[in-house]
């Protein structure tokens, strides 16, 4: 029902030119309210902190954690299509089991997740965040992540035989 | 309102504000994000330059204007130099997004989305950011300065 109403608001695909400013104007906006960076990375460690009840987690991330899903579902909902058009893990499930993609998606996210902290920060972290604040290293890490995301890409495209 | 309680408000609203955007921009389709990196689609690189041409300069502006933030004090940006966890967790991020296809703040969108196996994605997230914490724990190293983050995440103690 909620979907029926909202439908058809969105565009397909929210054009970058407006999605980009969008995303802009939200970074400037949480550093006016709260002085902090929209990253996503520290999102993750501090809800895991607050589950855990580690001392000295930033409990109210954890909110902003939960506010991600729950925005890409309102927008979801406004598409024209609703809920019809996701293709998730379709392009991998293609090729490969449910098992060896679960496996392979895993380990990808493990190496992630690893490196992000590493580097301490993300896509949104760093290459929005910390590139916005014009801080060197985040234009390092930004350029590095980019760089080896194309890399594996392009040899992942060798080892499938251009099927992934 | 107590802080704590305006934080959360803040946090939930732009939380959603942020995966509105990203849904709104198929960015939580591994078909989008692998497109881009198989360079086939400018799109998204367009985007995150839109982001950044945006906040950039506003960032700038207030930070010379000495703005006050509503709930956290005097403006305060972070910059610092690069260091080889900076080159080297960039190099591991780039390698395990492009694998899974999504990065943290799209993994979330994804799993609302219906793909069940993005489910995976925040498990190894989660997993991979604690193998960082309990590597540097061991090792008894130091936090990595990163402008993303670095104000709250601290890692190694």
């Amino acid at each position: 029902m909620l979907v029926a109403t909202f439908a058809a608001v969105l565009p397909d695909r929210l054009a970058w030119y407006l999605a980009g400013p969008a995303l802009g104007l939200l970074v400037v906006g949480f550093f006016m309210v709260v002085n902090q960076p929209l990253g996503a990375t520290g999102a993750y460690v501090e809800t895991y902190k607050t589950v855990v009840r580690e001392p000295g987690a930033v409990t109210w991330r954890m909110f902003y954690f939960l506010g991600i899903p729950i925005g890409g579902l309102v927008a979801i909902a406004m598409k024209d299509d609703g809920f019809v058009r996701r293709s998730g893990y379709d392009a991998l499930r293609n090729e490969m089991s449910l098992g060896t993609t679960a496996l392979v998606v895993l380990v990808g996210a493990v190496v992630m997740g690893y490196g992000a902290r590493m580097a301490g920060g993300c896509t949104s972290g760093h290459g929005i965040c910390g590139t916005a604040q014009r801080s060197p290293a985040s234009w390092v890490a930004t350029c590095t992540f980019m760089g080896a995301a194309v890399v594996t890409t392009l040899v992942i495209r060798v080892i499938s035989g251009g099927a992934i | 309102m107590k802080p704590s309680t305006a934080h959360k408000f803040v946090g939930l609203l732009f939380g959603a504000g942020f995966g509105f955007v990203l849904a709104a921009a198929n960015l939580h389709e591994y078909d989008t994000i692998h497109r881009m990196l198989r360079l086939e689609e400018i799109d998204v690189f367009l985007l995150m330059g839109g982001a950044i041409g945006t906040s950039l300069p506003l960032l700038w502006w207030l930070e010379r204007r000495r703005a006050h933030t509503a709930l956290g004090g005097p403006l305060r940006l972070s910059r610092s130099q690069p260091r080889r966890e900076h080159v080297i967790g960039g190099a591991l991020f780039g390698t395990g997004w492009a694998v899974s296809g999504t990065c943290p703040a799209p993994a979330l969108v994804m799993f609302a989305s219906g793909a069940g196996l993005a489910a995976v994605t925040i498990l190894g997230l989660f997993l991979g950011l604690n193998l960082r914490a309990a590597h540097l724990r061991r090792t008894d190293g130091a936090a990595t300065a990163a402008d993303g983050e670095h104000r709250e995440v601290v890692v190694g103690r």
